[in-house]
């Protein structure tokens, strides 16, 4: 491509042929203090630069439309302290519905049954299905991780066995990392499955584990050699029917009254040989390659989406000036983080793993999640005298009680600063 | 044009390290002249980045300015240079070109003036027109940075026809690259303080309540680089981008100098250590050309009068990253 820069293509060229050293593209490439040396001291491999600007492709908004018309036809009915839930909305015969559509596994290659489309058209469908709080959770765990892993690290037979049912949505995934003493640090999982004639016996626990009780497999994080002292190393990662003997899914009742989450115990239970995926030993690896695709997507944004556009909405064309900015100051907040998501899905398009980028995205879009209604409810509670919306009440409490949750799941804020600080070279 | 972006801010970073040493940035910012520094950046020829070919520029793109604004952040560039630039995009749009040597402020409304005691021009709007007048600088330069509470209009020597409010836009879209600049390098600076000074026998960067500090920094710092590039999309600068860009880059501003300090301690605020070169300038900007409110109101308005059903569908339509379309001069 001919770029003409006119005049200061040619200072350009004469900066450059006046240079001691290579062109270098990091964020400060030369002394600002004392000289060249201290600078190149300090990596920063975090700037603006981790994050390109990135366009969703043109052919992605047919897709969007498409979208738009079922979720419209498919939730007119459901009330917004409803689809607040979002990925916690367990509805299997919208997941069933939205499979006949082949939006069930919608980047699985069609030879699986999937719909072999890019990881953009994901992006697409995802973020109206979250904006609009439709209620995914029955495949989203299938759809999100256990599809994408079990093509890349299945064999031939799970793959054909798998992912043309999870395309159905006729098997849905959960996953199985938390125990009971193994939270944050997961590397100390306990749960175990022993090497017996023609396959596995499983033993132990596994907590926090989301609609197990719904759900027909779980892919277990266990141990297959060594001891919670080895850490990563000696992990696998299992797909463990639920209906077999010696499985038992018990709801955990939360305060708000919902069950979303579980704890699921293992009592000797036998594996067949392939319920192993991936490599013996390569559990810890398997689950880190996951990670980027749990962390970058807009599902660490979005969790209060319905409730701020409830609120926007009946805030009507001429809001009071405080309503106004507030806002305008959590769409600004928003609209950055959108930016990033994107990026990295062009980053993973690209077979890139921005991993560090999407714990830094998603503590900063956990914290804009629950900031959302904190906000929110500061503004409608700020007029006593005044009456409020019901419905933005009852949203509003759904999202006041559980927003805590937001930056637990899928790592904590914690672990994750600690992921952006070795990211920043300091550990 | 990705990697011609970066060619042309690379090479712009050399000139300006090569010029604005922390040094340089004392003496200006006590001499009040502009000089060495403004001839010195002059000679590189970008001052007529955004001025289209025809017209004898370079002819880049809004989006294609956005890294060389973030630069002069980088480097706390005392003077106007990059409100110049956007200034002689704007003039060269209305086929009129600013004197040679004419240092340009933005002089939007604002609580203080950056910059204005090392200008000798502004740019004005006074409804649909914007004006290019002389100036001196009036008031009181209360962060010694040069920024005044006013300016004296002098003699007008140009005036050409302008969308209303668009001085305002283009001021805060500047203030928030040169920002987010500034705020990257105070990251960079944190980071490399917190990895040299030792306490309880190990350096900071050790401790994990820094680094988790480290770790937000590095969020906001990134959010508002974000924020700021957005507002350089299009073909001119539009509210709700620019409204976006200085609404979050004031709020990151206030956290990313909480921890840079934090992290320093004292030192941090002496005149002889760098730091506070930048978020002195961090801290006028913030009162410069619209606060976080002002903005946020700004925002909160066109969100709710846009037809968007939702605010994903409103961030798609009016603050989305969006492929620049170049304009090749008429007759290629």
């Amino acid at each position: 491509m001919l770029f003409c820069l006119g005049r200061v293509q040619i200072r350009v060229r004469q900066l450059f042929l006046s240079l001691d050293r290579p062109a270098q593209l990091s964020n400060f490439s030369a002394g600002h203090t004392e000289g060249l040396a201290d600078h190149e001291d300090t990596i920063v491999t975090l700037n603006i630069d981790s994050f390109p600007p990135t366009l969703l492709p043109g052919y992605t908004d047919a897709l969007r439309s498409e979208v738009k018309l079922f979720i419209a036809e498919q939730l007119a009915d459901l009330p917004p302290h409803r689809r607040a839930r979002t990925w916690a909305g367990f509805d299997a015969d919208f997941s069933k519905a939205m499979a006949k559509r082949g939006w069930v596994g919608l980047t699985m290659p069609k030879a699986y049954g999937g719909a072999g489309l890019d990881p953009y058209c994901r992006f697409v469908l995802v973020e109206e299905l979250l904006a609009a709080g439709a209620p995914v959770a029955a495949h989203w765990i299938a759809d999100r991780q256990s599809a994408p892993l079990i093509l890349h690290y299945g064999t031939e037979a799970q793959r054909a066995f798998f992912i043309p049912r999870i395309c159905r949505a006729e098997l849905f995934f959960c996953i199985g990392m938390s125990e009971p003493n193994s939270g944050s640090d997961l590397a100390s999982v306990s749960a175990r499955a022993d090497r017996v004639e023609g396959g596995w016996k499983l033993n132990g626990q596994k907590v926090w584990t989301t609609y197990a009780h719904k759900s027909h497999y779980m892919i277990a994080l266990v141990r297959t050699s060594g001891s919670s002292e080895d850490r990563q190393h000696g992990l696998s990662q299992f797909l463990v029917d639920l209906s077999l003997p010696g499985v038992t899914v018990n709801p955990i009742r939360l305060g708000t009254g919902d069950t979303d989450f579980n704890e699921v115990f293992f009592e000797d239970v036998n594996l067949p040989e392939d319920a192993l995926v991936g490599t013996e030993g390569n559990g810890w690896a398997q689950v880190n390659a996951e990670l980027a695709f749990e962390r970058s997507g807009p599902e660490r944004i979005y969790s209060s989406l319905v409730l701020l556009d409830l609120w926007a909405k009946l805030l009507g064309p001429d809001p009071e000036p405080d309503d106004a900015a507030r806002l305008g100051r959590l769409i600004a907040r928003l609209a950055p983080l959108r930016e990033m998501s994107v990026s990295m899905t062009g980053l993973i398009a690209q077979g890139k793993t921005p991993l560090i980028e999407a714990a830094l995205f998603k503590d900063l879009g956990t914290e804009l999640e629950q900031q959302i209604p904190a906000e929110i409810a500061d503004a409608v509670a700020g007029h006593p005298d005044r009456a409020s919306d019901p419905e933005v009440l009852r949203t509003l409490a759904y999202l006041m009680q559980l927003n805590h949750v937001f930056s637990l799941r899928g790592g904590t804020r914690e672990i994750l600063r600690g992921m952006i600080a070795r990211g920043l070279g300091l550990r | 044009m990705k990697e011609e972006a970066a060619y042309l801010a690379d090479a712009f970073r050399r000139v300006i390290a090569g010029t604005v040493t922390p040094q340089a940035i004392r003496i200006a910012e006590r001499s009040l002249n502009r000089e060495p520094i403004w001839s010195a950046l002059a000679a590189s020829g970008f001052l007529d980045a955004l001025v289209p070919e025809e017209a004898g520029g370079a002819g880049i793109t809004q989006d294609q300015a956005f890294p060389l604004i973030l630069a002069l952040g980088e480097h706390a560039v005392p003077v106007p240079f990059a409100e110049t630039m956007v200034a002689r995009g704007l003039l060269a749009a209305g086929a009129v070109q600013a004197p040679e040597e004419a240092a340009i402020i933005l002089a939007a409304g604002s609580a203080v003036q950056p910059c204005a005691a090392f200008a000798d021009h502004a740019l004005v709007q006074v409804e649909d027109r914007l004006l290019l007048t002389k100036i001196e600088p009036g008031g009181d330069d209360i962060f010694r940075l040069g920024g005044t509470l006013g300016i004296r209009r002098g003699e007008v020597l140009a005036a050409i026809p302008a969308e209303p409010g668009i001085l305002l836009r283009a001021a805060a879209a500047v203030s928030a690259a040169q920002m987010a600049g500034a705020m990257a390098r105070m990251l960079e600076m944190t980071l490399r303080y917190a990895g040299e000074r030792k306490q309880f026998g190990k350096p900071l960067g050790k401790f994990q309540a820094i680094q988790q500090q480290l770790a937000v920094m590095a969020e906001q710092v990134i959010s508002a680089q974000v924020a700021a590039r957005s507002a350089f999309c299009g073909t001119q600068f539009e509210q709700a981008r620019v409204a976006a860009a200085k609404c979050r880059t004031n709020e990151a501003a206030e956290l990313v100098c909480a921890i840079a300090h934090a992290v320093h301690g004292a030192i941090g605020v002496t005149e002889e250590f760098d730091l506070q070169l930048y978020s002195r300038r961090l801290k006028q900007w913030q009162l410069a050309y619209g606060s976080a409110s002002f903005w946020g109101e700004e925002l909160g308005r066109i969100r709710v009068a846009a037809a968007s059903v939702t605010s994903a569908d409103f961030i798609r339509s009016h603050l989305a990253y969006q492929e620049q379309v170049r304009q090749f001069p008429k007759g290629r």
